[in-house]
């Protein structure tokens, strides 16, 4: 184990860290807000920790995939610890585990919040809090490998452990430039919602705040009633929906389209897929709410539209208390809280790529059971899946459902009921954010015991690393040389 | 640089691992799935599957815009014609593997007809490498850069029992010879005035020739102070290396046996071989090889098509106590126990035909190129360039890392070791010792300028959409 290289590029990620926090620091020095002392502090003590760990000379070593792992898990809990400073010392969550809970539920882009009025907040650390969520959708380490291209075959195995999906294809030969790309249509798609919202009467704070939740798909709103304040607005409705969607594509498909492969994006089958399971959802949806929860169709179709891409891209914003809603859309949302949208979008839960090849291995067997000789390859997109890649997606799904049955038993004891224990599950693990009853959008999640919060931040990051990252790391082979 | 590689097999990847560095991109297509994916799990390349000769696999790689198209598949006919696509898909070179000698002898029509910019010819080039240390080698043998004048050699430290566990600084044996690297347990390390030399260690020194050979000459009194020259030499595998060896040795005027297991391949040899005894037999037999006064030979060299054979034959002929054994080892991990086994000399057919191709790669300016341990280092005799960053400039002053050390500079008819105030002046020929990782400082350095941050992707961009794709 190389630790001396583990340490440096810890190291390296704080350094970054702690100067992204100079961006909500200035925002809160153009306010003129008490909070420009917490980011301070922050930035110090971040900055201290930072050039701690890369102190002495270590040269950094060629890793291998374990060393890939424990970079990954450690960098997200440490850059977790470091986000929730400003929290603290600005008095706004107090408690250490809260403002834990809230610092990965932004950078896993989970948008699960414990503060019961955000309204209240200083600019500075509303900002900070929909910044963590930005940072976070790409990846905090994809970012790192922008600034530091240096990292080689290093930087491959972080790639593919931040990246969600069951594979981690490049789009162009070198890692660094894929990342580059990556990280240009992921700001491109922001500063375009920004504008997009600018023009629907959104001041350029909040269009901004919004622009970073949307396209990471964490669902932070500076508002307590997140987006049902725009319900008169159907522009910023409509626009919110669309990004949102739009972010739960593949961002690879940009790309394609950007260099003219246009039928390589359209004929994506995933795409298909995530794009007929909306469409579809919304129109039952709204079929469901109409006419019994809103009044007009246009009504229902824009709370169907927002409900649907919120939650099935794992964003979390609202636009009414779904939880109030007929037992029918709210089934349809749970269980969209488990699918998630594309692989190599900034959504979490299961991937629909996912869903896709199991359904096809469900294919296989009966072809199986019919022909017991038949050679049925599963195939995507014209290729063939590889069958180390089908097997991962089985025990991926089968880890995500024993996590989420285990999840729910345990936070049961809680006594907020089954339905809110289990969609508080599901919305950690998948990253959604809101659930239903004790923890629908009407509520937060400060009603949890300390050891709860914990249970549940350790799902959200769990879920963001997409499982078996951290279940390597504790698992005692790991550690066994 | 853009580059693609089709074929992930040995060379394929080891091509892929070279030149695989912050200033190149690379694409390496196979359609075997376990190759790439070991190209995917260990190198910063994209990996394609499929048949390079298929034509819309090639467009979509976006041939115009790239520098070297390395067609090293295993057969040599798929290497030409992915060379002729590539040239009419407008790439800018390209070079193939071909090592069939009946091809071989009408390189030139493949290099005017077919496009194919540079052919490489494994077996070829190592039996030229092996030729030339049979004939011109000592016991110790100095690979020579500069036209002879400039020299490397690799020694084992237990050759000389005085230099075992000495620091560096109290070595005073080198006279005006530079201590490159120190190869131990099979990496290279970059030594400095406080390491200590093991027993296992090899060293690799730079110097004039002449000193170097006055060195060896020196610190060998078993060898004979002349040349020598190999007259009688017992090659063990008749396949292509054999077959082209046996030829070079035999103008050369050395008596050659070949014992080789295939009859139809002993048909073959005696039929284009004149003067070589051509022995139809098995090579690990130790009747037939006592038969045939093995252990009176002057030279062994073992080219079988397995390396575990290979290595096995060297050591007995080693124990023989025939003076010169060479080894043919295809597989690099094998490299670092070859060195701890103390066979002659191993040879790697696979570093020496990726030398070669990025040799060709880098252009003109580069006049050698070799790799060593596994590639884990370089050698490279670069030209310099006027426009070079390094020129003018006292190499102090350069601020070179670690892994780069300028191993000597022959400028007219002097030699120069050089020491912190040395200055490079343009066309002087500079031998460049190099750690893998620091090769793309030396490009900066020595050949090209950096690349900006966007650069890179504007790059993958601006070719978008010349061919209607999929």
């Amino acid at each position: 184990m190389e630790f001396g290289t583990v340490r440096k590029i810890l190291g390296n990620i704080l350094k970054i860290e702690a100067a992204l926090m100079a961006v909500p620091l200035t925002v809160s020095l153009l306010w003129r807000e008490a909070s420009a002392m917490a980011f301070t502090w922050s930035i110090i003590i971040t900055a201290a920790a930072g050039i701690a760990l890369g102190v002495g000379r270590v040269e950094i070593k060629e890793i291998k995939i374990r060393e890939a792992l424990l970079i990954v898990t450690l960098a997200w809990i440490l850059v977790s610890v470091f986000a929730a400073l400003p929290y603290v010392f600005s008095g706004t969550i107090p408690d250490l585990t809260e403002a834990f809970f809230e610092a990965v539920s932004g950078l896993t882009t989970t948008g699960a919040t414990v503060i019961n009025d955000v309204e209240i907040l200083p600019r500075g650390l509303l900002f900070w809090r929909s910044l963590t969520s930005w940072l976070g959708g790409m990846g905090i380490l994809l970012l790192m490998l922008t600034v530091l291209p240096s990292l080689g075959v290093v930087g491959l195995q972080i790639y593919k452990a931040e990246l969600p999906g069951p594979t981690a294809d490049k789009l162009v030969p070198r890692l660094a430039d894929t990342v580059k790309i990556l990280y240009l249509v992921y700001g491109g798609m922001t500063l375009l919602q920004t504008i997009l919202l600018l023009f629907g009467g959104l001041s350029l704070y909040d269009s901004l705040l919004f622009a970073f939740a949307t396209v990471s798909t964490g669902g932070f709103a500076p508002y307590n009633t997140s987006l049902a304040r725009f319900s008169a607005n159907s522009y910023v409705i409509i626009i919110m929906s669309v990004w949102m969607i739009l972010s739960g594509v593949n961002f690879g498909l940009y790309y394609d389209l950007w260099r003219g492969r246009w039928r390589n994006a359209v004929q994506n089958s995933e795409l298909r897929f995530y794009l007929a399971l909306t469409g579809i959802s919304i129109v039952v949806v709204m079929w469901n709410l109409w006419p019994r929860v809103s009044g007009s169709l246009f009504e229902s179709f824009k709370h169907a539209l927002v409900q649907v891409s919120s939650i099935i891209t794992t964003t979390g914003y609202s636009s009414a208390d779904y939880n109030q809603w007929p037992d029918f859309s709210r089934s349809v949302l749970f269980i969209l809280m488990f699918t998630g949208a594309c692989a190599g979008s900034t959504t979490g839960a299961i991937k629909l790529i996912r869903v896709i090849i199991a359904g096809k291995l469900i294919k296989r067997e009966v072809a199986h059971l019919l022909h017991s000789r038949a050679m049925v390859p599963i195939t995507v997109n014209g290729y063939v899946v590889p069958e180390e890649t089908t097997r991962s997606v089985c025990a991926f799904l089968f880890l995500y459902f024993a996590l989420f049955a285990a999840g729910t038993a345990v936070l049961s004891l809680e006594g907020i009921g089954m339905v809110g224990a289990a969609s508080a599950v599901a919305a950690a693990l998948g990253n959604v954010g809101p659930g239903f009853g004790a923890v629908g959008p009407a509520h937060t999640y400060s009603q949890f015991s300390p050891w709860a919060t914990v249970l549940l931040t350790v799902l959200m990051i769990l879920g963001r690393l997409e499982l078996f990252t951290m279940i390597a790391i504790i698992s005692p082979k790991y550690w066994k040389q | 640089m853009r580059i693609l590689i089709a074929g992930a097999g040995k060379l394929g990847y080891k091509l892929a691992e070279a030149f695989s560095n912050q200033e190149n991109s690379i694409t390496v297509m196979d359609s075997n799935e376990q190759a790439l994916q070991r190209v995917n799990a260990n190198l910063d390349v994209l990996a394609i599957k499929g048949n390079a000769v298929q034509i819309d696999l090639l467009q979509r790689a976006n041939l115009r815009n790239t520098d070297l198209v390395a067609a090293v598949t295993s057969s040599d006919e798929v290497n030409i014609v992915v060379c002729l696509i590539a040239k009419k898909l407008g790439c800018k070179r390209t070079a193939a593997r071909v090592r069939n000698p009946e091809y071989a002898k009408q390189l030139d029509f493949l290099k005017t007809e077919l496009g194919v910019d540079y052919i490489v010819n494994p077996e070829l080039e190592t039996a030229r490498y092996i030729a030339k240390y049979l004939l011109k080698g000592t016991v110790v043998f100095i690979e020579s850069f500069a036209d002879g004048r400039v020299g490397m050699l690799d020694l084992g430290v237990k050759n000389i029992p005085e230099l075992v566990g000495k620091k560096l600084r109290d070595v005073n044996i080198f006279d005006s010879i530079l201590v490159a690297a120190v190869a131990r347990e099979g990496e290279m390390i970059i030594p400095h005035g406080e390491t200590r030399l093991n027993d296992g260690d090899t060293v690799y020194l730079f110097g004039r020739r002449e000193n170097l050979q006055r060195f060896v000459a020196d610190y060998f009194p078993s060898a004979p102070r002349d040349r020598r020259v190999a007259k009688s030499a017992m090659i063990l595998g008749g396949g292509r290396s054999g077959y082209y060896l046996a030829n070079r040795l035999r103008q050369n005027g050395v008596a050659v046996k070949i014992v080789e297991k295939d009859e139809a391949q002993c048909q073959y040899l005696v039929e284009n071989l004149q003067d070589v005894l051509v022995i139809h037999g098995d090579a690990t037999d130790s009747d037939l090889l006592r038969e045939e006064n093995f252990a009176q030979m002057d030279a062994l060299v073992t080219l079988t098509g397995g390396d575990e054979e290979n290595l096995l034959l060297a050591l007995l002929g080693q124990q023989q106590g025939i003076p010169l054994v060479v080894a043919k080892v295809s597989r690099p991990n094998f490299i670092p126990i070859i060195e701890q086994l103390g066979v002659g000399r191993a040879v790697n057919p696979v570093l020496i035909s990726a030398g070669e191709i990025i040799r060709f790669a880098q252009g003109g300016k580069v006049a050698s190129l070799s790799l060593l341990l596994d590639g884990q280092a370089e050698v490279i005799e670069i030209i310099a360039d006027e426009e070079a960053a390094v020129i003018g400039r006292r190499l102090a002053a350069l601020d070179l890392p670690k892994g780069i050390i300028v191993g000597a500079i022959a400028r007219n008819n002097e030699v120069i070791i050089p020491d912190g105030n040395a200055v490079i002046q343009p066309q002087d020929r500079v031998i460049v010792f190099c750690l893998h990782k620091d090769v793309p400082v030396l490009g900066q350095l020595f050949y090209r300028r950096k690349e900006g941050f966007f650069r890179g992707i504007w790059h993958s961009q601006k070719d978008s959409g010349k061919y209607p794709q999929d």
